[in-house]
């Protein structure tokens, strides 16, 4: 029985600790599987349908560090999405080097760090909802970067903080609407202050790039058609973007105390070009945790903000403005592991520059981390 | 005589183990030879949580967690981090997946974790306190 046990125990020792025998090689890894479906197909959330969908919400990554000296780590993130047809992309490809103890440069393949939730977006089991709210979280094509970033930790009294300021460049095809389109942001820049204090954190950040899209205009989906439109009205050099500024603003305060958890995020798109709408978009979450559940309530709101003439006459064409409430629910079953289920209420106020409707959408996943 | 010796002596044993039992006190440690006196709880959380790396003094703190599941783990974790063992995981998987910090490394009992501890100044730890002797220094207990 004794002889039994340490078995076992050596066999349980074995099995949790992939890493213990390479010293500093670190492997880690996240699953989610989900299923939703829509309650009628007149409001857009993502790609879901009145039919249960298995793959929107179903995400696997691995992730591979290694120490390689007292200053230099090297690490790497392997992502395989649903959405994407279980594609495996590399989210996250850098290498780390900590300058001094509280300053760490990173180069290579980075996570554009635009929201509070950015860093661990696609690790479900981190938060309570199956996916934050799409009306806030809303820029996923640009959601890696290729740069340099550097993060640089301090503390005062019993605040401690840091801010992150990177550089760097993307290039990707993009679908705005209904045509792909290659997208090209330069010096594509931003800084990112993050505060905590006790049970309270506060997060600020802006974020700026200029746009290239040289292919707008000569394909024929909505985009194309604006451009006519506007070229017609006399106004089409507001509508190609070439080298224009996009900014991003965003804030975000959290309050955690274990038991109670609340989250305010806000966040605010602004083009000089009028290819696309200026938007708000901005959340308010509570949560509350009963032993190992946790129940949580959401609302988010976004709304297109078009510019005054013509050129917001031509925008109104594709204008957004849509809401939503959330109410789920967390069960921590296990130290790693999670069950979630959520309804969510849709409200769209207009779709694309017509009047919307409303529905629902009801999901539920397993999240777990290894 | 001889009996009653005896009985007694397994009943001061038996009421021993009890009181053991329900009045466990863990101790957090550091090495003899580690500089600083008493942590304040916020202190010794913020160096759990990866927040700071540093003792009151400045020099380098590495926190050591005893393995999942034991008895001082968890009190640990609910009195001082104030955190259940999944709101952990989930804070900890927000940095371990963007390169931003690492878990304090998992090592062993009370007995493994205060030879450690008293063999590297750098390191706190925390265990049951009847393992707690003259080769460490208590500087928070609960």
């Amino acid at each position: 029985m004794v002889l039994r046990k340490s078995g076992l125990a050596a066999a349980v020792l074995l099995a949790c600790s992939p890493a213990a025998f390479s010293d500093d090689l670190n492997i880690n890894g996240f699953v989610s599987v989900g299923a939703s479906v829509l309650s009628n197909t007149d409001v857009h959330i993502g790609n879901y349908d009145d039919n249960a969908s298995f793959s929107n919400d179903t995400i696997v990554g691995l992730q591979i560090s290694k120490q390689v000296n007292d200053t230099t780590s090297a690490t790497a993130q392997l992502v395989s999405r649903g959405t994407e047809d279980y594609n495996t992309e590399a989210a996250w490809a850098y290498i780390t080097y900590a300058a001094t103890e509280d300053l760490d440069v990173r180069f290579g393949r980075l996570r554009t760090p635009f929201f509070y939730y950015s860093d661990f977006l696609e690790v479900g089991y981190a938060y309570n909802w199956i996916r934050p709210s799409g009306e806030v979280y809303r820029l996923d094509t640009f959601s890696s970067i290729n740069g340099v970033d550097f993060t640089q930790r301090f503390s005062t009294g019993s605040v401690d903080g840091s801010v992150q300021f990177y550089y760097g460049r993307f290039s990707d095809d993009f679908t705005p609407v209904d045509e792909t389109y290659n997208i090209e942001l330069r010096n594509f820049t931003g800084v990112v202050l993050n505060l905590t204090q006790g049970d309270f954190g506060a997060r600020l950040s802006y974020h700026q790039a200029d746009m290239y899209m040289p292919e707008l205009g000569t394909k024929t989906g909505a985009l194309d058609g604006l451009i006519t439109a506007a070229t017609g009205a006399g106004v089409g050099d507001k509508f190609v973007p070439d080298g224009e500024t996009t900014s991003f603003y965003e804030a975000a305060v959290t309050y955690d105390n274990g038991d109670m958890f609340f989250i305010a995020e806000w966040t605010a798109l602004n083009h000089e070009t009028a290819i696309f709408n200026d938007d708000t978009g901005y959340m308010v979450s509570a949560a509350k945790r009963f032993d190992d559940t946790t129940i949580h309530l959401t609302y988010s709101n976004q709304s297109d903000d078009l510019e005054s003439g013509t050129v917001g006459q031509i925008q109104k064409n594709l204008e957004g403005k849509e809401s939503s409430i959330t109410l789920g629910a967390r069960f921590d079953y296990d130290t790693s592991t999670a069950f979630k289920v959520e309804a969510q209420y849709q409200d769209e106020d207009t779709y694309l520059g017509a009047p919307g409707e409303s529905g629902m959408l009801y999901s539920v996943a397993v999240d777990l981390v290894f | 005589m001889k009996l009653f010796k005896s009985i007694s002596k397994i009943a001061i044993g038996l009421t021993l183990l009890i009181g053991s039992l329900v009045h466990a006190e863990v101790a957090v440690i550091v090495s003899a030879s580690n500089a600083n006196a008493a942590l304040d709880q916020d202190t010794i959380s913020r160096v759990f949580l990866g927040k700071t790396s540093n003792f009151p003094d400045g020099s380098q703190a590495i926190p050591v967690d005893q393995t999942e599941g034991s008895a001082s783990r968890e009190a640990f974790n609910d009195k001082v981090l104030g955190k259940s063992s999944s709101q952990l995981k989930a804070y900890w998987s927000r940095l371990i997946f963007t390169g931003k910090g690492t878990p304090p490394k998992e090592s062993g009992s009370d007995a493994e974790v205060k030879d450690l501890v008293a063999k590297n100044p750098n390191l706190i730890g925390y265990v049951d306190a009847s393992v707690v002797d003259g080769s460490v220094k208590v500087v928070f207990k609960f």
